[in-house]
């Protein structure tokens, strides 16, 4: 295992998205979330929520679907297959950045 | 400016890991329902249904509070009626929430549960008609119980909730003593153990969930 470290997912690394993505990671894979109670949860606004919402949806991280709950317009949101996918290789590398980095630091 | 901090990467990857953690445990939280508001009205109605009904129908047709005949069940299926709409509303906020198969199973799980008591309650109606009271109140008591019980059971295995389960597990075994035990002792058996029960197990699922 001598081989360079991870890099890191340009979309997921930035502190907003990745709060979005580990969130929406909690959720069952086919289940989708409120787009309200998913800004509540993380405590943005609708506006901002939106901007990093959009950038993951044309990753294709994650989905954004529109729908009617009765009368009541509903957005409805969930990390998709490949999200998942994205979400556990970050993840992983992080875990491999972290133990090489302590690898590195007893060699020298 | 707001944006801008947004983009930027969290500070290391030890920091990534914790606001990963804590994001996930945050929504888990927050999407659980609050176990006290699922468990505390059955609890109560047990408690007090169960109760006043062991006050009426004592061991040996013992009269402890006189009261008419028709109340002390009457009660109680009040009690449970308004825990049942309480656990329906609790259950139905959260659907709103989340869409999928979370949601789809927690309906039908609620379904079950009054397509299971509706089917019992017909059924004992009839039967309970040509049965001496105390025979007939002991039919109720016991098989409500006994079915409540299997279906904490079912949802405990279904969601894989250890304190649910304990708690079918629990309430079944109350049943079965109090029924051979007898009429009389058999409620106030359910009322303090089951209604006692139910209370506890909202009390530590809620302090598990605190932490």
């Amino acid at each position: 295992m001598t081989g360079a470290l991870p890099e890191l997912d340009p979309v997921i690394h930035a502190q907003a998205r990745l709060r979005v993505v580990a969130a929406l990671s909690a959720l069952r894979t086919e289940d989708r979330i409120a787009f309200p109670r998913l800004q509540d949860i993380l405590r943005m606004t609708a506006g901002n929520l939106s901007v990093h919402l959009r950038k993951l949806e044309d990753a294709g991280y994650v989905e954004v679907v529109k729908t009617h709950h009765g009368r009541t317009p509903a957005t409805l949101v969930r990390l998709t297959g490949r999200g998942r996918v994205a979400f556990d290789d970050y993840t992983a590398a992080l875990h491999a950045l972290l133990n090489g980095g302590a690898e590195q630091k007893e060699q020298s | 400016m707001e944006a801008n901090q947004d983009e930027l990467p969290p500070g290391d990857p030890a920091e990534s890991l914790r606001m990963i953690a804590h994001e996930r445990a945050t929504t888990g939280r927050r999407l659980t329902p609050d176990p006290r508001l699922l468990l505390w009205p059955w609890g109560l109605a047990w408690l007090i249904g169960f109760g006043v009904y062991f006050l009426r129908f004592g061991p040996d047709e013992h009269v402890y509070v006189d009261m008419p005949q028709f109340l002390p069940l009457t009660l109680l299926l009040c009690l449970i009626a308004i825990a049942g709409i309480i656990t329906g509303v609790v259950g139905a906020r959260a659907g709103r929430q989340i869409t999928g198969p979370t949601s789809r199973q927690g309906a039908m799980y609620g379904f079950t549960w009054s397509v299971a008591f509706s089917g019992m309650g017909v059924l004992l109606g009839r039967v309970s008609e040509v049965l001496p009271v105390p025979s007939a109140n002991l039919l109720w008591a016991g098989s409500m119980v006994a079915l409540t019980g299997a279906l904490h059971m079912a949802g405990g295995a279904m969601w894989n909730d250890r304190v649910v389960y304990v708690l079918g597990v629990s309430i079944s075994v109350v049943n079965v003593v109090g029924i051979i035990i007898g009429p009389g002792w058999h409620a106030l058996i359910v009322a303090v153990f089951g209604g006692g029960g139910m209370l506890v197990a909202g009390l530590v699922s809620w302090l598990r969930m605190a932490r």
